[in-house]
């Protein structure tokens, strides 16, 4: 039995946005700290170069900040409980240019816990359990100095994860996406293999990411982007996520009906530098 | 050696940590040059530099002078900062993808952060900052 656990209070505790991340003995932090990088600033890197060989658009960005404000709508206790449009996302200001205020997650207070037990365990519980049917798990580094900012290390983490469980993202119901930043969410549906790789705007056009009807709902509490942010990380709330939808315990107006498989991804790190990427794929009791 | 500030200020500059295995690339810095190492098995330019190849694993190189050329790979104009930063800005950092290979993290200084030349492929130099005591720091400027 394994008791998994997260919390931080980055929003009473005075640590303030934009300045962490950055690992202070990583080998190369010579080469890094010289230049203002802000977090923002590193995830506004991928977004330019994405847009640039894709043709990705701030609207499209947009589309993902308003489905989980949709979700937020929802959530009693999210930290950004009103509904936004493209429009004011695009209106915000800009933080670290294409990234606008509303691209960028909340600072919360906040925390969680799994527990994690043997199959013999499960069958005693009286509460609804949920199966792990597969992970993954991949780093991204720097690569020599030749880093491609279009991806992330979900490139590796989702097909092991896939492979592990049987089932493709055709089979999935629900995904919960860390979404440190829009930019981190378009580019890990493209690299889970949700859409092929640079349609990512497109995809999240149309309402695709809203509950409960679209057609990959995602990260129904708010996630990131409205809800909370603990401890200036997410792998927890998302996996917490996940299994209320398995549940069928998500928020009134967010639930997906029938929801039996579900996907839960983590990003650490950031995505224009060193970054860790973790695929979790759940099931039903009866999966 | 030429310092290029920006139009709307100097930025903040932090001193660098020297090790033995980045060395040779301070000492040319302070001199204004880039120095970087070549692999010498299997020819791959290594960044960030250190005596050792990340291609192939060989710890043999041999460090040699770069043209200093490049292209911007991506950027971002950071118009909210901390401290220091936050009093330059905006400003403009970049990857900048060296004539030799590798992509480097750095500033984009001597053009308007606002200026539509300012994108992606704009073909850029290495201008080198000095610090208090004495190291150079790498940004890039248009050629």
């Amino acid at each position: 039995m394994a008791l998994i656990t997260l919390a931080g209070r980055p929003r009473t505790g005075g640590r303030r946005p934009g300045r962490s991340g950055r690992i202070p003995d990583a080998p190369e932090i010579g080469f890094e700290n010289q230049w203002g990088l802000s977090i923002p600033a590193n995830y506004a890197l991928a977004a330019r170069r994405h847009m640039h060989e894709f043709g990705t658009t701030s609207a499209q960005l947009a589309e993902i900040k308003v489905a989980a404000s949709i979700h937020a709508s929802h959530n009693p206790h999210a930290f950004l409980p009103k509904r936004v449009t493209v429009e004011e996302v695009l209106d915000s200001p800009m933080v670290s240019d294409p990234l606008h205020r509303l691209d960028c997650c909340v600072i919360t207070d906040g925390g969680g816990a799994v527990v994690v037990v043997s199959p013999g365990v499960a069958a005693d519980l009286e509460r609804t359990t949920v199966k792990v049917l597969g992970h993954g798990e991949a780093p991204k580094h720097t690569t020599g100095g030749r880093p491609d900012l279009t991806f992330t290390g979900a490139r590796w983490s989702g097909p092991a994860a896939f492979a592990e469980a049987g089932v493709t993202p055709d089979d999935i119901d629900y995904v919960s996406i860390y979404d440190s930043f829009t930019i981190t969410v378009l580019e890990t549906l493209e690299d889970l293999g949700f859409c092929p790789k640079g349609e990512g705007g497109r995809f999240v056009a149309d309402g695709t990411l809203v509950a409960p009807h679209g057609r990959l709902p995602f990260n129904t509490d708010g996630g990131g982007l409205c809800n909370n942010h603990p401890a200036n990380r997410g792998g927890m709330t998302k996996i917490i996520e996940a299994v209320r939808q398995l549940r069928g315990e998500a928020n009134p107006g967010t639930q997906v009906p029938d929801c039996r498989l579900a996907l839960a991804h983590g990003t650490g790190g950031a995505l224009s530098t060193r970054m860790g990427s973790a695929t979790l794929i759940l099931g039903q009791e009866d999966s | 050696m030429s310092t290029e500030p920006s139009p709307r200020g100097h930025l903040p500059v932090v001193e660098p940590p020297v090790n033995p295995d980045t060395a040779p690339y301070w000492r040319g810095a302070a001199e204004g040059r880039l120095v970087l190492p070549r692999c010498d098995r299997c020819g791959f330019v290594i960044w960030y530099p250190r005596e050792f190849c990340p291609e192939c694993a060989a710890t043999e190189v041999t460090w040699f002078e770069a043209t200093g050329r490049g292209t911007v790979y991506s950027f971002t104009v950071t118009r909210r900062a901390h401290g220091a930063w936050g009093e330059v800005a905006p400003f403009v950092i970049a990857y900048v993808e060296l004539t030799e290979g590798p992509r480097v993290l750095t500033n984009i200084v001597g053009i308007d952060p606002d200026d539509d030349r300012l994108a992606i492929g704009l073909e850029v130099t290495a201008v080198w900052e000095p610090t208090p005591e004495g190291q150079g720091i790498l940004r890039f400027a248009p050629t």
